[in-house]
């Protein structure tokens, strides 16, 4: 029983001692845990910013739910040349467009990936800069309300694909990486955090020059070159975001935060009465440290959304639709300086990413307050 | 011929009346509602004179403090009564006026005065700035230094450590630092609070030592405001007894030591074991202080009170006089007995 | 301080060899070795194959191969380019070094100055009106999605408004550019004299040394200015004083510059290379800057909480001078660590800038380099990546020592 009460540091002033011993240790914790997230869910409500950033995440979670049941229901059976145009691939019937040269090519090899090489290619005469050409590419076609059949809420990409689908599809997408890489990256972090923390010596000398060192390498051309190696997929650069984020800077935090339990009298009660170093590692220091680990996964999930969508943007990942697969596709194929005539092919994607990752951010703000008591209004 | 660089007290003749309370209540705005951490606060202190403030943590001894500086947060108003300095009232003047009177008329020693040193300048600049905001005369570079010189030989520092960081000191010296610093412009008070809690006990002693004799050498007035009894008995003249936001017994600090009136007091005192007085057995303080959002009705001690009557908790009592300018707000004083008390 | 900066600069040298290490590990683990271009091209006969082995040292054993890969890159000798050969991968890159440099150096000094500043304004005015605004559109222009956010900036200034040019670096014919930069290029070409230009074909100047020029004198200035303030610090002991000659040193030391180019015998070359700056440098800083802003904030407001900012007020410390002497110049200290951290957000904000302006740096060469499968190329722009982004740590680290008088004094 005292042993109970030495190790939770959250748990000895309200509860009454007889109780403790009739009811098992599971449902005290529970109970401790529940009050200490009511607590919290407080002073986080409190907080507007924070709500919002919560509705937000919601919302795209709702939308990420959404994509596969719509292809099972609404969108179901809307089958065109063997395909079903809401698919997040779907072609089209390529047709002569418009397009406004980006810029002229001087130097043909180092300039790939833009319509103009194509146009070099054919030998065509170079154009001058902004003068409109007739390409033949596929028509983004823009929204349609009426036709019930093939109804393009959010119209088609240039290659003819929906929109909308691959809007829904992208939140997927972005969850799917978002939670790999924020996952992976908080339990190796918390692992070398705590672990350098508690052995100190050697160990900690070794884990934290590893994390100066990945701190220091600059992670998005790091990525660029490996992507250019290797084809890498959603699941392949989830892990890889988490283990060079999680063994850099977020491991130095948590460390200095399980430096700051590893000092507490609980510590030394639960050592004294003969816990292994696993058990107090896992036991009493990762529980306290968690708070910031949480904390630091909604940092991770922006930072891993912003990779992935620029990467995907660089057209260097492996993957079949995402929100920054969407704005690369209408930026190769050349409607950038259309801007808002064509708003439908870069703003929506553009403002999924930016929006989802805010409201991670505004979570993690939010928390930051909960987590850290300096940072709250007196 | 008076040097104008003298470390003095800029107060009156000694006994006369330098500050004055009366009825002060301030209170902070949240979101729960009005907290009452100052409530009817009535007392003044005389030129020379060291006034201590004694009182569990929370129990609004530390906003006194601040309402007599004006630093109040922006939550926080002072409701209603009078402070004046000199006979002059300080209450409700523009802040560019109660700025330029801040250090100058009242110098503060913090509480945690380990951190209140800037950490990124010299020590000696950090005085400096209080000498180029307050002192009334201009003074060149090396006047000021000479100051500074001057000052921390005063408080037991070497004049060359003016010219360190912060972090160069140890916590006793910085301390020390500090008391050199409010004594800077010549304040006519300098309220102590909590001056020496972080500091161990010998390097404590020191200090509390130090600054009696400062006080004494100069004739400054100074508050006191500690938890802890000891400091306030080994330092002062009079002391208050505050408990939840309101002052419950002022009186000769030796008559409050011996013969303490309110059952607060009573219980604070026994509950402090007494090495050189008679044996006894300490009486526990029992219960919490109260929330001060909703305090108790009536007398705000009465529900941990064990002298408590119905009245008690109908009627708030005030301050009054009982013979020997020893003032206590209670209706069953007499009934709180004797104790040994401590030797002074 | 200088057995910490002594100390800081071995840990960076042998992070450096870490990270060359690394690359030769990425190369040597990538699909199909990296002598397969080569080696098993079935067009080159056996004997040449072995000969091109023998040269590029792969019939070495791997720590050999390790050792002679850190050998070459400690030398800048990275190899020839795959793509455009025969030229050098350091020549390459030596060339669009500046650029990046310029690109990075413009954005982080202003959005640093300028967030710094509004971080301190809006921590002290919690709460009100202007604080939320500024936090708002901070939190927007922190989270957008920035190749995106680039693209609309295009967009938006070199089409819908029409006022700069499409990315690149510089323009080879004047006339193509709008009527108003063409109006003042040729009022600079009358002021310093030169005859009127009518683009960089054939006029014979080099863009690169003007380039070049350019980055030394605003390095140059950016000392000179750092100077005059540290001495105005230590000389002067009068608080206004100090403050006039600090905005003295700024309007001297701009002026200066100014100057210096308009008189410039080919500022209208100069103009032509700023002209297309704007845009890119306008686009990278207000996302760096919304970053500053808040991190700024968050770094005062702790500050804020701190006992001497009581002690100050206490001291009849005016408010100003409380948020400027007090709270900003401890809550500098939290700002420049994280800074260190918020390397890596400049470093990929300036690679995508790169490639959406067209701006010919080392992001873009890195790109290009991944397009086109030029591994060297590729490998080298990363090393010099690396290499900038230590010595921005090690700057910072620097900068950090002289700012905190505890390490300043005794480390």
């Amino acid at each position: 029983m005292t042993d109970t009460l030495l190790s939770d540091p959250d748990s000895t002033p309200t509860i009454d001692l007889g109780e403790i011993v009739a009811t098992p240790l599971w449902r005290i914790r529970l109970r401790v845990a529940w009050r200490s997230f009511r607590k919290n869910w407080a002073l986080f409500s409190d907080n507007k910013m924070g709500v919002v950033g919560l509705l937000i995440i919601v919302v795209f979670g709702i939308m990420a739910l959404a994509h596969p049941i719509l292809l099972a229901t609404a969108w179901e059976g809307h089958e065109e040349g063997g395909k079903n145009v809401y698919d997040v691939r779907a072609g089209a019937d390529s047709i002569i467009v418009e397009k406004t040269v980006v810029d002229v090519v001087t130097d043909p090899v180092t300039e790939i990936g833009r319509i103009e090489a194509a146009l070099m290619g054919s030998g065509a005469v170079i154009p001058e800069v902004g003068t409109v050409l007739e390409v033949p590419l596929a028509n983004p076609a823009p929204p349609v309300f009426r036709d019930v059949e093939h109804a393009h809420v959010l119209g088609t990409d240039p290659f003819g694909a929906d929109i909308f689908s691959q809007l829904l599809f992208g939140a997927r997408a972005a969850f799917l990486l978002g939670a790999i890489a924020a996952l992976s990256s908080v339990f190796l972090a918390t692992i070398v955090g705590t672990v350098a923390a508690f052995y100190g010596g050697t160990i900690d000398t070794l884990l934290m020059r590893l994390a100066d060192l990945v701190i220091l390498i600059p992670l998005l051309p790091l990525l660029i070159v490996m992507s250019g190696f290797w084809q890498i997929g959603l699941m392949g650069l989830g892990i890889l975001i988490g283990v060079l984020g999680g063994l850099g800077g977020t491991a130095i935090i948590l460390k200095s935060q399980a430096l700051s339990v590893k000092v507490k009298p609980f510590i030394d009660a639960a050592r004294i009465s003969g816990g292994t170093d696993w058990r107090i590692i896992t036991r009493h220091i990762i529980p306290n440290v968690l708070p910031l680990s949480f904390l630091y996964m909604m940092f991770g999930v922006t930072g891993a959304i912003f990779i992935e969508a620029t990467l995907s943007f660089l057209g260097l990942l492996n993957i079949d639709a995402s929100w920054g697969i969407m704005i690369n596709i209408a930026h190769t194929q050349g409607y950038t300086l259309q801007g808002l005539k064509v708003w439908w092919l870069m703003v929506p994607a553009g403002l999924a990413i930016t929006v989802f990752s805010a409201g991670f951010f505004m979570v993690a703000r939010a928390m930051d307050e909960v987590v850290n008591p300096r940072l709250r209004r007196r | 011929m008076t040097n104008t660089l003298d470390i003095e007290s800029r107060g009156g003749r000694a006994g006369t009346t330098l500050l004055k309370l009366d009825d002060v209540i301030m209170r902070y705005h949240t979101k729960e509602g009005w907290v009452s951490a100052v409530e009817n606060i009535t007392f003044d202190l005389a030129n020379g004179e060291a006034l201590g403030l004694v009182g569990e943590s929370g129990c609004g001894k530390t906003s006194v403090a601040l309402t007599l500086l004006g630093l109040l947060p922006d939550n926080a108003a002072i409701i209603s009564g009078d402070i004046q300095l000199d006979g002059e009232s300080i209450v409700g003047l523009p802040e560019e006026q109660m700025r330029r009177r801040r250090w100058r008329d009242i110098a503060m020693v913090f509480q945690g005065a380990m951190n209140s040193w800037n950490p990124v300048y010299k020590v000696g600049d950090q005085i400096r700035e209080a000498l180029r905001l307050h002192w009334p005369e201009t003074l060149t570079y090396t006047q000021e230094t000479e100051r500074i010189g001057q000052l921390f030989e005063l408080v037991g520092l070497n004049p060359l450590m003016a010219d360190r960081y912060p972090h160069e000191f140890s916590g006793g010296m910085r301390q020390r630092a500090v008391i050199a610093m409010a004594l800077s412009c010549n304040p006519k008070l300098i309220i102590a609070d909590e001056p020496t809690t972080a500091l161990d006990v010998i390097v404590q002693d020191q200090i509390l030592k130090e600054l009696k004799n400062i006080q004494a050498e100069l004739g400054m007035s100074i508050i006191y405001i500690s938890h802890d009894i000891a400091v306030i008995a080994e330092v002062t003249d009079r002391m208050g007894v505050m408990y939840a936001g309101k002052l419950v017994e002022l009186g000769d600090t030796i008559e409050v030591f011996h013969r303490p009136r309110h059952p607060y007091s009573y219980l604070l005192l026994s509950s402090t074991p007494s090495i050189t007085g008679p044996r006894r057995k300490l009486a526990p303080l029992e219960g919490e202080p109260p929330n001060l959002i909703d305090p108790p009705t009536g007398c705000r001690f009465h529900p941990r009170c064990p002298f408590a009557t119905e009245r008690c908790s109908l009627e708030d009592p005030v301050l009054t006089q009982i013979g020997g300018g020893h003032a206590v707000a209670c209706f069953n004083w007499q009934d709180v007995p004797e104790i040994g008390g401590l030797q002074k | 301080m200088w057995k910490y900066i002594a100390k800081r600069m071995g840990q960076m040298i042998v992070l450096f060899y870490v990270f060359i290490a690394l690359l030769f590990l990425i190369l040597d683990l990538q699909p199909g070795d990296i002598s397969a271009q080569f080696v098993g091209n079935p067009d080159i006969p056996p004997e040449a194959k072995q000969i091109l082995i023998q040269n590029l040292g792969l019939d070495q054993p791997k720590h050999i191969q390790l050792w002679n890969h850190l050998k070459n890159y400690t030398t800048f000798n990275m190899g020839f380019s795959w793509d455009s050969f025969p030229r050098e991968v350091s020549d390459m890159l030596f060339e669009a070094l500046p650029r990046t440099i310029f690109l990075f150096l413009t954005a982080t000094l202003l959005s640093f100055w300028l967030g710094f500043y509004t971080g301190k304004v809006v921590a002290w005015r919690r709460g009100t009106f202007l604080e939320k605004g500024v936090m708002a559109s901070s939190i927007f222009f922190w989270t957008v999605f920035y190749p995106w956010f680039a693209l609309l900036m295009l967009w938006l200034f070199a089409f819908q408004i029409g006022w700069f040019p499409i990315g690149k670096f510089i323009t080879l014919t004047f006339s193509t550019r709008p009527d108003w930069v063409n109006s003042v290029s040729n009022t600079l070409g009358r002021v310093s004299g030169g005859e009127a230009a009518t683009g960089w074909v054939g006029s014979g100047v080099d863009a690169n040394s003007i380039f070049n020029g350019m980055l030394l004198s605003i390095i140059v200035t950016t000392v000179v200015y750092g100077t005059l303030r540290y001495l105005a610090d230590r000389r002067v002991e009068n608080e206004r004083t100090r403050k006039t000659l600090h905005r003295l040193a700024l309007i001297v030391s701009f002026v200066g510059l100014s100057a210096y180019w308009i008189f410039h015998s080919e500022s209208v070359f100069a103009f032509d290379i700023v002209w297309h700056t704007i845009v890119p440098v306008l686009t990278l800083t207000l996302v760096n800057y919304a970053g500053t802003t808040l991190l700024t904030r968050s770094s005062m407001l702790e500050t804020l909480r701190e006992d001497y900012i009581l002690t100050a007020r206490a001291k009849g410390v005016p408010d100003r001078v409380i948020r400027d002497k007090h709270a900003a110049r401890n809550a500098l200290l939290p700002v420049t660590t994280s800074l260190v951290l918020a390397l890596a957000t400049v470093i990929a904000g300036g690679v995508i800038t790169e490639q959406i302006f067209s701006w010919p740096g080392i992001g873009r060469a890195l790109l290009t380099a991944i397009t086109v499968e030029d591994i060297p190329v590729a490998m080298g722009a990363l090393a010099i990546i690396g290499v900038l982004s230590l010595l921005a740590h090690l700057i910072a680290d620097i900068l950090y020592a002289f700012l905190d008088p505890r390490i300043r004094v005794q480390g």
